[in-house]
């Protein structure tokens, strides 16, 4: 039963198999098995909450340990200019396993610990020194500004002290100031007594800030602002800030605190200034020179910084790597259960029968990396669960079988249907896709995929662009197969190839003519003299659609015959012949009539023939409302009235054979258990499956076999056979008609392809040769029209309509083709690997 | 009928040929794949060709066309 190789056919063997693990190589055998990536640990503790398994502050540990590794890879990714990251392959790796292994784990956690203080502490006055350059910068633009307003308020003070000697045209503030008499006197010439509050402010603050003061002030104010041209950058957010420099003048000691609470609420920042020229001038001079300082203060930190960087970068993957790893193995650690007595710990899972002798070997590595000498025992299980379902896939298969898994996971050793997918998936696409063109095109694309997988999986894809890529095997045969159909289409970009003699002879007339035949037959495909004919379409259609039709026949039995190696691999006979037998034989005597009717009327020459050629539908339909009578002249062959009538009994009697057998047989096959007193022992199997289990697990056992048994042995339910067996048969005769007429979809998809192909070349290309427009003129349109015709073909033909013939062929087989035969009751195998979440990063 | 034998011919060429496929398919991991992709493939691409074959053996109408131009 077991051959030496593993195939697609079923899904591999898989074992129950028992580890027991000496404590101190527990943790090199997780890692050398995660490394073999073929075992699935079974959670031994289900009862026990994450927080009270053994090995949970480890993990917490080392949580902590990869948050701290992300905050530096962020930090690393974030300076400016970017520093390299050495990819993993390019540093020493770091030793996770073997007798020195937690030591170096320890190490590096102290290392990371202290890299991540030192950071902190650098970021910490990082951020301080930037506030404090933002503030130095703040106020120098402050005192920039200012020294404008304060030449602009001395120049208009003078105006207006002349305007004040003249007449009475007073601004409000200043009158306000002069009522108070707090003007300065005429003699000081450099002194500007006017109180003020000067600072800075957000710029999308500016309006409400001055209607609010405007307002508080009642209008007692004098406001002068400008904006700062750069943006201030925060040193943590590295985001930017527009301000202005705003400077109010007012007077009285109350209003100014009012000036100054407002600003401060609205977020501004006041600066001190003062209103001499000269000191101002030394504040300048002061503050330029203090940032100066700060910047080279800044710029030595982040080149102290950069280097502590560049240190950690150079570690910092082989460091995710092992931690990741350990995080795994500690994982697993946590799903075993502890035998206190022995020191050991006691692991479960499934691996593939074949992989067993690999495991171990694996397992005496594992003992000499860890330099002990006393390796884990590895004993097999017998059981009752069902084992998980493993199908070994390649890079080639691999798209094949995912378009299978989902639809669903198969069950355990049933006959996958992914091995023949691999061929009848790209063909029943190339029905609906057939042209030699695109299949060209899609074939080139993915071929160029496949030549440059290594390069192309190294860069990383966008999403839409790996979904192509994931496809890359599919499309290529795709695109074989469209090229094959393509020349039975006789279709090239919607045009024909004529590569043998045609069949059809047209007279050399003009106006309407009719072709002669030749009496030759075209060998290779549709003959190109149905090229640009006007009946051309009701040829083709007639042709595709019986081609659906027997193609689709062909594709129900081939599934439903697939039932057959199920059956006898389950043990089953009895599903042979009350369900497969039965099927089959409706299937055929219906649509297998017809599939032959159709063969049997394109072989034979009609002309010759006495009678005219009958239509098959009539022929089908009469076959049901009027069995045993033919209406004259529609008649195919002699004795087709009895034939049909005997076929059409045989349909009948299947019924409720399909109908009633199983249900009776499993009923006195129950009939005898509860006869020979078994009746009551419901779980009388678990005594089967004690050897070389634990007793508490006994019940566990128990539990898991009642679920898959189904109703059949544990509390036979006839009601429940019945309505399954009833629903089950409904679901196949109708299913038969539904899905006979669901296969016309590739007549209707690839008659579609053809007419859109056509259409496209007659709008550009096609109008582009007949154009009378010179011939610079022409060669420009051609052009156009060329790329235009290129780019459409491309978009709207080989994408949108490959998408579509996708789906279609997708729903070919799962419904029609897999509705017939596939249980799709398993789960998928998901063994412990380091390999697989590595993947999942880069993707 | 003699027409009709091609496609019987050819039959019996594709099923020769499926076979040695099967048999010759080297032992080793990808065995069941290729063989059942080879006979999966001639099959498929006989079906096409065959039943394309035979649609035109006995057409029962024939191509119309209208302003057809002739070279001379």
């Amino acid at each position: 039963m077991s051959s030496p190789y593993p195939s697609l056919f079923r899904s591999e063997e898989m074992s129950l198999v028992q580890l027991y693990i000496p404590s101190e190589v527990s943790h090199d055998t997780i890692s050398e098995l995660a490394e073999m990536g073929n075992f699935q640990f079974k959670d031994l503790n289900p009862t026990v909450t994450s927080f009270q398994r053994p090995f949970t502050s480890r993990l917490r540990r080392l949580g902590e340990m990869s948050r701290r590794i992300r905050l530096f890879h962020n930090q690393i990714t974030a300076v400016v200019p970017p520093l390299g990251i050495p990819p993993l392959s390019a540093v020493p790796p770091f030793t996770t396993v073997g007798p020195r292994a937690q030591n170096a784990f320890d190490e590096l956690d102290d290392k990371l610990k202290e890299h991540e203080r030192r950071l902190n502490e650098m970021n910490k006055s990082w951020e301080e020194l930037g506030k404090r350059k933002g503030e130095l910068e703040e106020k120098k633009w402050v005192l920039r500004e200012t020294a404008g307003f304060f030449n602009e308020a001395e120049h208009r003070h003078t105006e207006i002290r002349t305007s004040f000697d003249e007449g009475d045209d007073r601004t409000a503030l200043l009158e306000h100031a002069a009522e108070f008499g707090t003007l300065p006197g005429e003699g000081i010439s450099g002194g500007f007594d006017l109180e003020f509050v000067s600072g800075t402010i957000e710029r999308h603050r500016m309006p409400t800030f001055e209607r609010i003061l405007w307002r508080v002030l009642r209008g007692n104010l004098y406001m002068n602002y400008s904006e700062i041209e750069e943006p201030f950058v925060d040193p943590i957010s590295g985001k930017e800030t527009y301000k202005d420099v705003f400077i109010i003048f007012a007077h009285g000691p109350e209003l100014l605190t009012k000036i100054r609470k407002v600003a401060e609420s609205m977020g501004g920042t006041l600066y001190n200034i003062d209103s001499s020229q000269d000191k101002r001038a030394d504040s300048l001079r002061e503050t330029s020179a203090r940032l100066e300082d700060v910047d080279q203060i800044l710029f030595n930190m982040s080149q102290t910084r950069r280097v502590e960087l560049s240190k950690i970068a150079e570690g910092i993957e082989a460091w995710k790597d092992a931690v990741r790893r350990e995080e795994e193995i500690y994982k697993t650690l946590n799903l075993l259960s502890y035998d206190q007595g022995r020191k050991t710990l006691v692991a479960e899972g499934w691996c593939p029968t074949r992989d067993i002798t690999a495991i171990q070997l694996g397992l005496r590595r594992a003992v000499d990396t860890a330099g002990t000498s006393v390796p884990a025992i590895l004993s097999e299980l017998r059981t009752h669960q069902t084992p998980p379902t493993f199908h070994r896939t390649d890079k080639f298969t691999e798209g094949f079988q995912t378009i299978i898994d989902s639809y669903g996971m198969a069950t355990y050793q049933e006959v996958n249907p992914g091995i023949f997918a691999v061929i009848t998936f790209p063909f029943l696409f190339a029905v609906m896709f057939g042209d030699i063109g695109h299949g060209i095109l899609a074939f080139l694309a993915a071929s160029v995929m496949i030549l440059y997988e290594k390069k192309l999986l190294k860069s990383g894809l966008d999403e839409i662009t790996s979904t192509f890529f994931f496809g890359r095997y599919i499309i290529v045969l795709m695109g074989a197969f469209s090229i094959f159909t393509g020349f039975m289409y006789n279709d090239i970009f919607s045009k024909s190839l004529s590569i043998w003699q045609s069949g059809w002879e047209f007279p050399h007339e003009a106006g309407a003519v009719v072709a002669k035949a030749t009496g030759n037959v075209y060998p290779f495909g549709l003959d190109p003299g149905w090229h640009g004919a006007e009946n051309g379409l009701i040829f083709t259609n007639s042709y595709k659609m019986k081609m659906s039709i027997i193609l689709g026949v062909i594709h129900m039995s081939f599934a439903i015959f697939l039932q057959v190696p199920n059956h006898i691999h389950f043990k089953k006979p009895l599903n042979i012949y009350a369900e497969f037998i039965p099927q089959i034989l409706f299937m055929w005597s219906i649509f297998g009539y017809l599939v032959v009717c159709i063969i049997y009327k394109w072989s034979i020459d009609w002309s010759q023939s006495s009678s005219a050629p009958p239509g098959l539908l009539n022929m089908l339909i009469y076959m049901f409302l009027s069995p045993g009578t033919i209406e004259p002249g529609t008649q195919l062959y002699a004795g087709q009235g009895f034939v049909q009538v005997v076929l059409l009994m045989i349909a009948m009697v299947c019924v409720p054979w399909m109908l009633c057998l199983k249900p009776y047989m499993l009923w006195r096959e129950h009939q005898k258990i509860v006869g020979q007193g078994y009746g009551q022992i419901g779980s009388g199997e678990d005594a089967q499956d004690g050897e070389g289990r634990q007793p508490e697990e006994e019940d566990e056992v128990g539990n898991s076999v009642a679920p898959n048994e189904g109703g059949e042995e544990h509390g036979f339910e006839m009601g429940d056979v019945i309505i399954h067996q009833v629903i089950h048969t409904i679901e196949f005769c109708l299913g038969c008609i539904s899905n006979t007429a669901s296969y016309l979809r590739l007549w209707a998809l690839s008659l579609a392809h053809a007419q859109l192909s056509e259409v496209l070349y007659d709008m550009t290309i096609s109008g582009a040769f007949t154009t009378k427009a010179g011939l610079i003129g022409q060669s420009i349109y051609i052009f156009a029209m060329f790329a235009m015709w290129f780019f459409l073909t491309i978009a709207i033909l080989c994408v949108m309509e490959g998408l579509s013939a996708f789906l279609h062929a997708l729903r070919l087989h799962w419904v029609e083709a897999n509705g017939k035969h596939y249980m799709a009751g398993g789960y998928a195998f998901t063994p412990l690997s380091f390999a697989i979440p590595e993947d999942d990063e880069t993707a | 009928m003699s027409s009709f034998m091609t496609v019987v011919w050819i039959a019996m060429i594709c099923a020769i040929a499926a076979t040695a496929g099967w048999m010759f398919t080297p032992r080793g991991k990808n065995q069941a794949l290729i063989r059942s992709s080879i006979a999966l493939t001639i099959t498929c691409c006989y079906l096409m060709w065959a039943i394309t074959f035979l649609a035109q053996l006995h057409p029962l109408i024939q191509p119309h066309k209208t302003g057809l131009r002739w070279e001379n």
